[in-house]
Order: C-alpha cells, then structure tokens, then sequence
C-alpha cells in the first residue's frame, strides 16, 4: 500500500482549499471501491501526498427533482440509485443499472460520481447519464462550471478534469411521461462482474407507435462513451418493425467498428452488442405505459 | 505518513487508537483489534470474505480507510453471538444445513445474511441470492447456504 497522509475535510469548501493547496497531490477518496485498488498496487499519480476523504459529505447524497431538472448529488451511492423510487419512476434504467453495480457491499460504498471519474469504459451508470445527455457540475475555489458528460472524457481511465475541481452533481433533463428506459449489462457471471458490455436505450413513442425519441448509448465499445445517433436516426418517425431494430442495432456494431477498427475483440462484440442494443429496444418497448 | 487517531464502535465495545493513514479497516479489525474472525480473501473487494457490517450496511473492509471508519458502529462475526456467547439462529442454521465446508467464507456470509434478515425478514430465493451475491464461496455450490438463510428466516420470525 502507498503511503500518503489523510486529510478529513469538515466541508465542501475546506475540501476545495485542499484541493487548491495539493492540486495533483491530492486524491478525493468517496467509496474507495476503486481507489484502494489503485493505491494498492503503487499506482496513482505519482508524487501523492494526501487523500481526501468526502464519504462523510450527506450533502453530496441527494436524489431530487424540480419540474425540468433531476439532479443528484455525486456522493449518492449505488445503492441509494437502486432502491430510489423517484428514479424507478422516472428513468428506471438508471436505478437498474446502479443495481448491477459489483455487489451489495460495493454497492453501499460506491458512488456515482466515482463511476463517472473512474472513466473506466465498462462503467454502469454511465451509458445511462450518456443517454440522458447529463450534465456535470464541478465546484472548484475559483468558481463553478457545468458541462455534458461527454466532454470530460479524453480516453479509458483518463479525464479532463483539472485537479482542483470537484464533482459536485450529475444532472438530466426529465424525460417525457410517456419515456421508458432500458438496461442491458453483459457480464461473465451475475454478479461482481465488471460489464463485458453493456446499452442504455430511452424511447418514446407518439399516439401512433412511431418512436418519437430514441436514445442509444453502448458501453465497453468505445475507448469514450456515446449515444450511437446513426442508430438512433434509422427509428425515429418510424414504426419499431423487427426490420428497423435490426437495422439500429447493425448501426451501433458499425459506429464502434468505425471507431476503433477491427481488434482481436470485434469478432465477438460485433454480433453481441447487436443483440444488446435489439434486446433493450425491445425490452424499452415492452414496458410502455 | 501522521497517524491519524481513530474512535469507532466494534461490537458494542468503543476504541480510541491510532492509526495509520493508509491501514485498511480489514488490516485494523484483525491486526489492531485481533479480531481475527474478518477474512481477506481478494483484496479488491471480489470475494466478500472481508464483509462487515458498518454502520447497519455491510461492506468489503478491504476497500474501507480504517480512518474513514471514524463515528462508524461496526460489527464483525465476532458480534454475532449472543451476550452468554450463544450461537446466533443464523449461524445455528448455517451448521445444520451443512453451509459450513472450509468456513473461510463463513463470516462474510454470516453478516451479508444477517443484513439481509434484518432489512427483509421473509426473502424469496432471488432475494437471498442478491444478499449473499457479494460472497463469493468456493466449497459449497451455494445450495446448502440458501437453504440456511431461510432456515434463519424461518428461526427468527
């Protein structure tokens, strides 16, 4: 285990004080679930001074909502995502996707925005919080900014996010009443896995059954996460025949290709991660109020 | 590295001790504490044999900061047993159903059902497989462990 000093922070703002004083010397430590690991086995930034605990922050752990906005705190734990009804309302895929998480015990300690910083490629949550095009807040002594989650990633396990900032809320726009979601994890056994891939899909249909909105989002494809819109277009206006699912499904197993060429993995992906996203289309389907 | 000093809760019983900064819960409850009942079978928080409950939710202490576990009211295997040092229904259920092979899971399992007993008392097999689905047991095919849960579900209604 690396040796570092700990540092307990009593708020948010002596945290960013620290987080200004150490910059890239300081590690914010929430869950640990991913963390700890890292520390173990002598990675991490080189030069690590000190680790900042946050876990004890219940400010940070909120799931709430106003007419427009959900908004969640980054300290809300798998767990707390799971069980929450006004996600298993609103955007179940997401409360599903948080319980497909590791296990109980990484699910009370690991958090969202761990899963979004970690960057790993096979996160849960985050095709999810992709789908819903979500937004990032990020506090820091100079101030605040927000930006799509998309922005903040740069490769696997690599972000933008400058050292003094803190991930303070991920946030989406509600979808409409009528929306439902979809979420497909693949993983080599049913439980403490990591996705070998995984899809997110939110729809909504019009009075007629043609599909008014489609979001299609893929994890453990790309090196960074995205909403498939080729896909996405191929059922927009239309009726969600076998024939076009097919097609959107063809488009994701095409996007990823596109993007990462042709590795020793395609030969598998490609046919699975068709029968990932027509599975959560239809599964989006079914559950149509 | 500054220690960092630590008051918690471990079986009903309250400690003050000092820490390390990068010493793990896991490492504390057996090498501080000499509770040794806590297992670490991965230490990356795979196999469950480190399960505790903290703060009424169980956890893999291999992935816990002792330092985080300032406040936290914990309970290890070792808190399991009644006040005259009698066994637990669940762990009576885990010896008769044969649940119990090499027993290096055993603790883990103990607390991941007891936490489970606690927040759903009458658990469905899907149920109780979620609640043990973080302890990994490599003996048992998990048959005899299930049907444990539910002799405890049963013992404690």
């Amino acid at each position: 285990m690396r040796e570092f000093n700990y540092l307990n922070p009593a708020s948010i703002t002596e945290t960013l004080e620290f987080l200004h004083t150490y910059g890239e010397k300081a590690k914010v430590l929430a869950g640990g679930t991913d963390l700890l690991i890292e520390l173990r086995k002598d990675e991490g930034p080189a030069g690590l001074e000190v680790v900042l605990n946050i876990a004890h922050f219940s400010e940070l752990q909120y799931i709430k909502a106003d007419d427009e906005w959900i908004r969640i705190g980054s300290g809300t734990t798998h767990a707390q995502l799971a069980t929450s009804e006004l996600l298993l309302e609103n955007i179940r895929a997401l409360a599903h996707a948080a319980r497909t998480v590791g296990s109980p015990q990484i699910r009370n300690r690991g958090t969202v925005g761990g899963n979004i910083l970690n960057a790993s490629p096979a996160a849960d949550t985050v095709p999810v919080l992709v789908a819903l095009d979500a937004v990032l807040t990020f506090k820091s002594l100079t101030g605040e900014r927000e930006v799509p989650i998309t922005d903040i990633y740069v490769k696997p396990y690599k972000t933008n996010v400058r050292p003094d900032e803190l991930l303070t809320e991920v946030a989406f726009k509600r979808l409409s009443p009528t929306a439902t979601s979809a979420f497909i994890k693949l993983g080599r056994r049913n439980a403490l896995a990591i996705s070998r891939m995984n899809v997110a899909v939110i729809l909504d249909t019009d009075a007629n059954g043609n599909i008014s909105e489609l979001r299609i989002a893929a994890g453990s494809t790309t090196p960074k996460p995205g909403r498939t819109r080729t896909a996405e277009a191929v059922l927009i206006g239309q009726q969600p025949t076998e024939e076009l699912i097919n097609e959107a499904a063809k488009k994701v197993s095409e996007e990823m290709i596109a993007i990462t060429g042709y590795r020793w993995s395609t030969e598998y992906k490609e046919p699975v991660i068709e029968a990932l996203v027509r599975r959560a289309i239809c599964k989006a389907l079914e559950v149509r109020p | 590295m500054k220690k960092t000093m630590l008051n918690l809760t471990v079986n009903d019983k309250k400690y003050t001790v000092e820490v390390n900064p990068n010493q793990r819960l896991v490492d504390f409850l057996r090498d501080e504490l000499n509770l040794t009942g806590t297992k670490e079978g991965c230490g990356v928080g795979e196999c469950g044999a480190c399960t505790v409950i903290m703060n009424g939710r169980i956890v893999n202490s291999c992935l816990v900061l002792a330092a985080q576990a300032e406040g936290a009211v914990i309970t290890t295997i070792e808190g399991v047993k009644g006040s005259e040092g009698e066994l637990h229904p669940i762990q009576q259920a885990f010896i008769e159903k044969g649940a119990v092979q090499c027993g290096y899971c055993t603790p883990g399992m103990v607390l991941s059902t007891k936490a489970l007993l606690d927040k759903n008392p009458a658990p469905n097999v899907e149920e109780i497989k979620e609640g043990i689905s973080g302890n990994l047991c490599r003996c048992t095919g998990y048959q005899q462990i299930i049907e444990a849960v539910q002799e405890a579900a049963k013992r404690l209604k």
